[in-house]
């Protein structure tokens, strides 16, 4: 599609401008020290066709129903491992499996309701899986405010071209939240300030219209969940959108030192008291060693064949794949499972030999802690730097927002690398970020 | 009407008081860089700005005011919303460039500019009225405070006595009516006894 790409970028400083004026930001520690900072976008998207974005819906739904099926099977009757689809080892194993959650529901048995789909377009078009992201995901306000500004800056290329709007994510957040929300107020929960993603706390807060709330304003009384108000009045909570991690959930339930938590919001939960958005327990599944078993969960739960694939994986747990992994080392990427934000990721071309067996010895002693992918020679997208256009490595964040049904958003985070040589594209590690257009047919 | 939590209600007032304590203190400052011009000083204009207006590691300095309005500001998005927030940004930007800058004042008035028009956007975008109460009598009780400290005439402190009179009512925060009476008839004596008032005022509000 002929889009004005000299038109968008001529305007790009005042754009940056802009966000900077609405202190769309995220924060990043240096040192021991908070940095805010502003998190560089490029005004080129990443577009996306209608029949290229109904084919990747359709696999988004799929993957995610799925992922919430083996969730509700894992902390029920676990019958995947029972028909010996996944060994219970890679359950058990995980930092994300909470045996708190064993016999629990959560108000309509879901578990997934924001999921952030890590995906790259390969050079031969084909869309590859990453990651899945089902605690909690972020990065949808980026995008969102990116193209609010775009639109006042290109006003005749939004004319021109119908481009989805984008900016009805916080009426799918909300309509989310209130889906399982078992009576009372909506609130979105922020560690603080002084969290990376509180920008988009804020913000979503802002368009919801849901309170934000830090772990003081909330107490647990009489099996509920309540608001606390300036006048002392309390007002029930039915849906906690936490942007906590499990574990600083409630100090009572899990890590005592939490001094984030909320002491028994745990318990709420556990009596179907609350919603807590995402659920407990979700980790099971975004373990990166359990994401090498979704195409054959999506054939277990759903019947299906998978839509989308996943980049090839290996699980150097399993012999035969140890075997693959020692003898093709210098062409994959191997990736710590317990690691996020882009670290814990090693190129095996890149390390010297002794780094190499430094870590062969690691790999060997704790086969179930990596993962080891092909590298994916993914699609590079143009950026503008310097009055020019280079091509940069970029992903996608996709969202499926899960209500009666999953609803994948017109939209996404795509993150870019601003070094060359780079396949990293997190923020934290100083990507950037584009807007992505979802074309109407 | 949203329920409003005590962090919350503490956070609008401070950044009512925040937000007036630049605005004031600016004009202050612009009039003595002003009159250095023509009357000389102890110190250089450099040194004067670089005291008054840009030590950061002076908790009392201007720049440090507005970066507390600002930490107040950015935790009260959902509250007052975005737009209204972009003007403490842009006060914020506008201050860094005027640091940098030769001739400081010009970009002053632009941090100044900001400031009325945070408030303006305030008063017209926020919808909760409890909200816009808070931040105006924070505001109020600021300047009341300031002009106190300042020398500014006793009219002056009398007027914004009973602005502030008229305002905190309507906000729902707790205070004592019999000090708002004691404050009032203090502002009302020919001679206000500034240090006893300044303390009255400062009980007044239980935030």
């Amino acid at each position: 599609m002929p889009i004005q790409l000299k038109e968008l970028c001529r305007r790009a400083d005042d754009v940056n401008e802009l966000l900077a004026r609405y202190g769309v930001k995220f924060g990043i520690y240096k040192g021991g020290k908070f940095h805010e900072q502003l998190f560089p976008f490029d005004m080129i998207p990443r577009i996306i066709d209608a029949s290229d974005f109904a084919y990747l819906e359709r696999g988004l739904k799929q993957r995610v129903k799925a992922l919430n099926e083996f969730i509700k099977d894992i902390y029920s009757e676990r019958k995947i491992i029972r028909d010996g689809v996944i060994a219970e080892e890679f359950i058990y194993s995980g930092s994300g499996y909470l045996v708190q959650c064993d016999g629990l529901a959560p108000p309509k048995n879901i578990y997934t309701h924001i999921s952030g789909i890590d995906l790259v377009q390969g050079k031969d078009q084909s869309w590859y899986i990453l990651e899945d992201n089902l605690r909690i995901p972020s990065g949808a306000s980026y995008p969102m405010m990116a193209r609010n500004l775009c639109r006042r800056s290109a006003p005749e290329i939004f004319e021109q071209y119908a481009i989805a709007d984008n900016r009805n994510y916080p009426e799918i957040l909300l309509r989310t939240m209130n889906y399982v929300n078992t009576g009372g107020l909506s609130v979105i929960l922020t560690p603080g300030r002084f969290n990376a993603a509180y920008f988009e706390h804020s913000y979503f807060a802002e368009k919801t219209g849901a309170h934000l709330v830090t772990c003081d304003e909330l107490v647990v009384e009489n099996e509920h969940l309540y608001f606390t108000d300036y006048s002392g009045k309390r007002e029930k909570v039915g849906a906690v959108y936490r942007r906590i991690s499990d574990e600083y959930l409630d100090p009572v339930n899990f890590n005592r030192e939490s001094l984030i938590g909320i002491a028994h919001i745990f318990d709420v939960y556990a009596r179907g008291n609350l919603a807590i958005i995402n659920a407990p327990g979700n980790g099971v599944a975004d373990d990166k060693g359990i994401y090498y078993f979704v195409p054959a969960m999506i054939k277990y739960y759903l019947g299906e064949e998978p839509i989308l694939q996943n980049a090839p994986t290996y699980l150097p747990y399993y012999e035969q794949d140890m075997q693959y992994v020692l003898e093709n080392f210098d062409k994959l990427v191997l990736k710590d499972v317990a690691e996020a934000g882009g670290y814990g990721v090693l190129f095996g071309s890149k390390l010297s030999r002794t780094e190499k067996e430094n870590f062969i010895a690691l790999l060997k002693s704790e086969p179930r802690r990596f993962i080891a992918q092909e590298v994916i020679d993914f699609l590079d997208i143009d950026i503008y730097d310097n009055d020019k256009l280079v091509p940069r490595k970029a992903d996608l964040r996709a969202f499926v927002l899960m209500s009666d049904e999953p609803v994948v958003w017109k939209s996404g985070l795509t993150r870019f690398s601003r070094n060359p040589d780079s396949f990293i594209v997190n923020s934290s590690q100083g990507g950037g970020f584009k807007d992505t257009w979802v074309m109407e047919a | 009407m949203s329920a409003l939590s005590f962090e919350n209600i503490n956070k609008l007032y401070w950044l009512g008081r925040y937000s007036e304590r630049v605005f004031t203190s600016l004009k202050a400052f612009a009039e003595k860089f002003d009159a250095m011009l023509s009357y000389g000083s102890h110190e250089s204009r450099a040194e004067f700005a670089q005291r008054i207006c840009f030590d950061k590691s002076d908790q009392s300095s201007i720049y440090s005011g507005l970066l507390k309005a600002y930490d107040n500001a950015i935790v009260l998005r959902d509250e007052i919303g975005s737009e209204t927030f972009s003007y403490v940004q842009l006060a914020l930007y506008e201050m860094s460039r005027a640091e940098k800058a030769v001739a400081p004042l010009l970009h002053l008035q632009k941090v100044i500019d900001n400031i009325v028009a945070f408030w303006g956007m305030a008063d017209d975008i926020i919808e909760d009225e409890r909200v816009r109460g808070i931040i105006k009598l924070g505001k109020r009780i600021e300047r009341i405070d300031l002009f106190a400290r300042m020398g500014a005439p006793e009219n002056d402190i009398r007027r914004e006595v009973r602005r502030m009179s008229y305002r905190i009512a309507k906000t729902g925060v707790r205070y004592e009516p019999e000090k708002l009476s004691e404050i009032n008839s203090m502002a009302n004596e020919s001679v206000i006894n500034r240090p006893e008032f300044i303390n009255k005022l400062e009980a007044l509000i239980e935030i």
